[in-house]
């Protein structure tokens, strides 16, 4: 359904007085109109496809956006995950490379120990002694000089040890000899009783050099030993890695610590490395013994491993070359951690940064393209509103044109002169209703229409607007049905003339809609809040008319908005009737809603809570008088519409019988009654004979039911209701007769703009009058055709 | 219902399950704030010397820090507060700047130490050790013996609950005695005497007799370890060693005449060669070996030699001396009342725990019931008991033992090595050892 004041009228007691001043604002009031819907931008949303349009654009570029912002935090997800398994992996190795560093550091340590154990033997053949205390007391001597060695101990081939302290041990008291049974030169082990028990309680280590050369006192030694004290020498082996935090560790195969570093986690006070690991809990699937076979078989391997106190260590092992001893560097995670942190923190920043310039610079280009979206519709909106007002002013001023011709042709005809003179007076109407309308818009929106509050009869005004629009129900046979109208208290204190036109719009656009033998109704009733004394009144309109979409309903109160279907009986108008109304009925403090379906029909609910005349109260009589004069009304209406149809019906069947004869006949489709009444008019005059189609639809088919050549030149209107008239246009070059490439279409239309004549062109039509029309061009043009014809 | 009202109710539900997830939030956070910390474990960290240690009816207990483990789990378990986990760290003899000293003040600093008392005494003067009065109360006072309570008091507080002690006497290896021609000195099941003379004569005797790389008598300064034995054998020609303030008193004809006596000793064979050199332990490993014909031996150590020795007090005046170390617990004060109450809780736990307080029964038990108990399998209780007389004290109030026992040796080395007169060293020994002790005192801080 569309909205239009085309039928409103405007013939109320403030009427001259509004015209006069909105005729004298005209200009001035489109102008600011057009201001106001640019600021408002939605505002020019004129046509449900271009609402509908922008809103799914809206949600795809949401979509979008949201599709873009996922990607871009997946992404640096991603690469925040992979910068941290390439920056683990690389501390990881440097972890590796400080372990190296550290084995060398401390094979370079045992090799410098060896080197001086090798100087002791090398004195001690210088010495001249002759006898084992001699040696010993060198001996004694040479460990309290060392800064390393707190004993040395001398091994003869008959397996006796002797040692710096004087203790002697025979071959069956040790098993140090067995050291060197598989032949290498020099060994280091963790002193324990296993191998023959020595003077010292304390954690020591047990050097050994082979000695072939030394010879004195009759014994023949073999091997060169010395005992440290474990403390001593393992500051010289420990060494500090990861700015303290890395534990530096050596053990031997069965777990017991060779180097053990007091650190930050708890553990070198263990005794054993394995009950370390038995305690916690080792990842990876590694189990205690995967890692006491790797450090038996001197293999370099890194596990992670949860101690029982909950700390998370990274261990990495080394063999230590020429011993069993396995170098452990031990890193808390956390130490990683720390090193990541300081470049994650940055490359977060960073990539938080770039993430945000990319959004923003998502939202901008999102903006901009909404912004030319929107410019895009509130042009296309302004184009169609100005085609829209252009045809709505042009087809009253064709009218008055085409009167104002006709009556110079008759001027001295007094009777068709009147006729003439209410014809034009219609126009006229029309025109400064349009207007009204217009200014009424712009005023609504800037809030300065002032609603003056007088005592007024509700049902009266209700009856007057109903009385108005009988003609038009009566001409188009429409039912009226009275449903149920109880206004038991119908005087009220408000703006008479703007309750008016709320009705009146909403009456004359159901009835504009409402196809012939369509059904009109009204309902009404009223409720008396006591504390407050107002009456809250709401009035039901229901019509049988093509309804409305649900998303059109959505925004049929929004400005120049216009169902556009096929199915419609007239898109005429501006649009913004049902606006107008709505903004009323809100200035009032009252609503207005509607509940439609498409093809069925449409309800328009009105409620305006008003306060009572309470001078008039005692007039109140429960309304039956009111009651019964609608319910005349309407028998009124439909007793005349009866009576229509049976003068159509005569005046038809002498239509009919007055056919005679063979004039050029034209075909003139035009929706406008006074149009086509005053085109009918003229052409007649000038001895046409003239067939008038309502619509596209009807033109197509008297055409296309006529005979070949019957209709050489097709008048065709451009915006109509069922069938517009490029479609029909269309329509006719399709057809399957001689005549549908020949006939002459002229488009007859108030759209005047260039892309409507180049519309009309492109549809097939050959000409194009605009509205309103040049009757002289228009006869030349016929005229041509006429004679070409004949020719 | 009408579509506002639905949407108004919906709105309310909402608004309500906004504020439910407020509450549970909030009160969720209450309760985290307000309950125990459940999981968090009060950590605490015992610290004990490597030292051998027998139990008479345990033979797999070898170490004292055997023991001390056996006690931090049982009181893990059995502890009704706080979750409590307890880390025993054993640390070397010779280390107790490193695991004591240097650690305290740091997250390394331990809670409980359990020592001998002459070493840990000087952390009393720290003002970190704290006094243990209230953990000794009424049957357990009554039931550790008074000596040993006595000498682990300072100014009225008891610093250190006494666990155990060990007597120490000399040993004599009775094959090398016979061998050097010298049964007459051997006396079975007694703690004997000899006079400095008869100590002369027995010396030069084994010097003069005894096999190839055997030697009469231990003599050690390579380090301060087990010097304590060699400040009782300053006793020898009658010094008392401290004077009535607890200084050191050697620089006396008394004094003197032991130095003299040492150090002649060197010249007549009594000691290994270049014994300065040595250590307790290379002395252990002489006398072990049969090697070596007199050394140090305690009631605990005893054991191990059988009835190969014989047993003498120190040589001193009247019948000799012995010593005598007590062992026990300290508890530190590290900046966290609820750590000290949980040690002390650890104290109360072992001193009432009969099983716990067993585990002493190897040496000689700082509790009269377990000595009852155990007194009849502990070897030679009896013995060492009645020779308890003769036990001097080798400390004083020294509060700051270590240190003296630095400069000791030191001297003792010159001393053995000719580098210094009996007078010299004497002087020396006074004059420094006296000074630290003042300078200990000066900087004694005891935590009340």
């Amino acid at each position: 359904m569309g909205t239009t004041g085309f039928q409103m009228g405007r013939d109320y007691s403030e009427g001259g007085e509004n015209a006069r001043e909105t005729l004298g604002q005209g200009a001035q009031g489109v102008e600011l109109m057009i201001r106001c819907s640019e600021v408002e931008g939605s505002c020019w949303s004129s046509t449900e496809e271009q609402g509908l349009s922008i809103t799914l654009n809206r949600k795809k570029n949401i979509v979008i956006f949201a599709v873009s912002i996922a990607v871009i935090i997946g992404a640096i997800c991603v690469y925040l995950n992979m910068l941290s398994s390439t920056v683990a992996e690389n501390l990881m190795g440097t972890a590796d490379e400080i372990s190296r560093h550290d084995v060398e550091s401390i094979e370079g340590s045992l090799d410098s120990l060896y080197l001086q154990l090798e100087s002791v033997a090398e004195r001690m053949d210088i010495y001249d002694v002759c006898t084992m205390e001699e040696a010993q007391k060198q001996m004694n001597l040479e460990s309290a000089s060392s800064e390393f060695f707190n004993a040395l101990y001398l091994l003869d081939e008959q397996g006796a040890l002797y040692s710096s302290s004087y203790v002697r041990l025979e071959a069956d008291q040790h098993t140090y000899d067995e050291l060197f049974s598989d032949g290498r030169e020099h060994f280091v082990m963790l002193y324990d009783d296993a191998n023959g028990r020595l003077e010292t309680t304390k954690e020591s280590l047990i050097y050994g050099i082979r000695t072939p050369f030394l010879e004195f006192g009759g014994h023949r030694f073999v091997a060169l030993l010395a005992r440290s004290d474990l403390s001593a020498i393992s500051d010289q082996l420990q060494i500090e890695s990861f700015d303290g935090q890395g534990i530096s560790n050596v053990v031997n195969p069965e777990g017991y610590y060779i180097v053990s570093n007091s650190s930050a986690t708890e553990l070198t006070h263990r005794d054993n490395f394995y009950r370390v690991l038995e305690a916690g809990t080792l990842e990876g699937g590694i189990t205690v013994e995967d890692v006491r076979r790797n450090i038996a078989d001197g293999e370099s391997f890194v596990i992670n491993c949860i101690t029982r106190e909950g700390q998370h260590l990274v261990m990495s092992f080394a063999p230590i070359e020429g011993t069993a001893w396995s170098f452990i560097l031990t890193v808390p995670a956390t130490v990683f951690e720390e090193r990541f942190r300081p470049f994650m923190t940055m490359t977060i920043g960073m990539l938080v940064v770039v993430a945000i310039v990319l959004i923003v610079m998502m939202a901008l280009i999102y903006r901009f393209l909404r912004r030319s979206v929107l410019a895009k519709a509130e042009a296309a909106a302004r184009a169609e509103f100005l085609s829209n007002m252009s045809h709505e002013i042009r087809t009253p001023l064709n009218g008055i044109i085409g009167l104002n011709h006709l009556m110079e042709r008759h001027v001295d005809d007094v009777d068709a002169m009147k006729g003439y003179m209410r014809k034009l007076d219609k126009a006229a109407q029309y025109l400064l209703s349009l207007v009204n309308d217009i200014l009424d818009m712009s005023k609504l929106q800037a809030g300065k229409v002032e609603l003056d509050a007088k005592p007024f009869d509700l049902m009266a005004a209700l009856e007057n607007v109903c009385e108005m629009q009988r003609e038009p129900m009566v001409e188009r046979d429409i039912r009226f049905s009275i449903d149920a109208v109880e206004l038991p208290f119908p005087f009220v204190i408000g703006d008479e003339v703007r309750v008016s036109q709320i009705f009146m719009n909403i009456l004359s656009n159901a009835v504009k809609f409402t196809p012939e033998g369509g059904l009109i109704s009204i309902r009404a009733q009223q409720t008396l809040a006591a504390e407050t004394d107002e009456v809250t009144t709401e009035v039901a309109i229901t019509d049988t008319g093509c309804g409305m979409s649900l998303e059109f309903q959505r925004q049929i109160f929004e400005m120049f908005t216009q169902e556009r279907t096929s199915t419609m009986e007239s898109q005429k108008g501006t649009g913004l009737g049902m606006p107008i109304s709505y903004l009323l009925a809100k200035q009032m403090g009252g609503d207005l809603s509607v509940q439609s379906a498409l093809g069925k029909g449409s309800c328009f609910t009105i409620v305006l809570t008003l306060p009572r005349d309470a001078s008039r109260s005692g007039d109140t009589d429960g309304s039956p008088a009111s009651r019964a004069d609608l319910k005349h009304l309407e028998q009124g209406i439909n007793e005349e519409e009866a009576h229509e149809e049976e003068m159509a019906a005569s005046t038809e069947a002498a239509d009919k019988s007055s056919c005679e004869g063979e004039r050029f006949k034209i075909l003139a489709a035009e929706d406008n009654e006074l149009n086509a009444d005053i085109i009918s008019s003229i052409l007649a005059e000038e001895g046409y004979e003239v067939t008038v189609a309502v619509n596209g639809r009807e033109a197509v088919d008297i055409f296309a039911g006529s005979k070949i050549g019957e209709y050489p030149i097709i008048l065709m209107d451009a915006q109509m209701p069922v069938m517009d008239g490029y479609e029909a246009a269309a329509l006719i070059r399709k057809l399957n007769r001689t005549d549908a490439d020949t006939v002459k279409v002229f488009a007859c239309t108030a759209s005047t703009l260039v892309e409507d004549r180049n519309r009309a062109l492109t549809s097939g039509m050959d000409d194009f009058l605009p509205k309103p029309l040049n009757i002289r061009l228009m006869l030349q043009k016929i005229h041509e055709v006429q004679r070409g014809d004949k020719e | 219902m009408s579509g506002s009202k639905r949407v108004l109710t919906l709105a309310r539900l909402r608004v309500a399950r906004f504020l439910v997830l407020c509450m549970l939030v909030l009160g969720s956070g209450l309760l985290w704030a307000c309950s125990p910390q459940a999981g968090e474990a009060i950590h605490l960290t015992i610290k004990v010397p490597r030292t051998g240690h027998d139990v008479v009816f345990d033979d797999t207990t070898t170490q004292i820090d055997q023991v001390i483990n056996r006690m931090a789990r049982s009181f893990e378990e059995s502890y009704e507060g706080k979750p409590v986990v307890v880390d025993v760290q054993v640390f070397e003899q010779n280390q107790y700047d490193e695991a004591v000293e240097q650690a305290l003040g740091t997250e390394d600093s331990p809670d409980i130490l359990y020592g001998d008392f002459f070493n840990t005494s000087t952390y009393i003067h720290t003002g970190k050790v704290v006094p243990l009065d209230d953990v000794v109360q009424g049957n357990l006072r009554e039931d550790l013996f008074p000596h040993l309570l006595s000498m682990s008091t300072m100014n009225g507080h008891l610093y250190m609950m006494p666990y155990l002690s060990r007597q120490n006497v000399l040993a004599y290896n009775k094959e090398l005695f016979i061998q050097a021609g010298l049964e007459e000195y051997i006396e079975e099941g007694a703690i004997t005497s000899w006079t400095l003379e008869e100590w002369t004569v027995i010396l030069d005797t084994l010097a003069q007799n005894l096999p190839e790389a055997a030697y009469p008598m231990m003599m050690y300064a390579g380090s301060s370890q087990g010097d304590t034995h060699i400040m009782t054998l300053l006793r020898s020609a009658g010094s008392r060693f401290f004077d009535e303030d607890d200084h050191f008193h050697l620089n006396t004809p008394e004094g003197i005449a032991a130095l003299r006596w040492i150090q002649e000793g060197v010249g007549r064979g009594w000691f290994p060669p270049h014994s300065e050199n040595l250590e307790i332990e290379d002395c252990s490993s002489l006398f072990r070996e049969g090697q070596l014909a007199i050394y140090m031996v305690n009631n605990a150590s005893l054991g191990r030699y059988d009835d190969r020795v014989g047993l003498v007090n120190f040589p001193g005046s009247g019948s000799g001396c012995a010593t005598i170390f007590i062992s026990g617990f300290e508890v530190f004060d590290n900046g966290d009342p609820e750590k000290v109450q949980v040690a002390k809780d650890f104290l109360t736990h072992v001193y009432q725990s009969e099983e716990l307080m067993d585990l002493s029964a190897g040496a000689l038990p700082a509790s009269r019931s377990v000595a009852e108990r155990y007194g009849d399998d502990i070897l030679a209780y009896d013995l060492f008991s009645k020779n308890r007389e003769n036990v001097v004290d080798f400390t004083g109030s020294n509060p700051d033992t270590r240190a003296v026992r630095e400069i000791f040796h030191g001297h003792i080395h010159d001393l053995l090595t000719g580098a210094v007169t009996p007078e010299e060293a004497a002087a020396a020994l006074d004059e420094e050892c006296n000074a630290a002790i003042e300078e200990g005192r000066a900087a004694s801080q005891l935590h009340e």
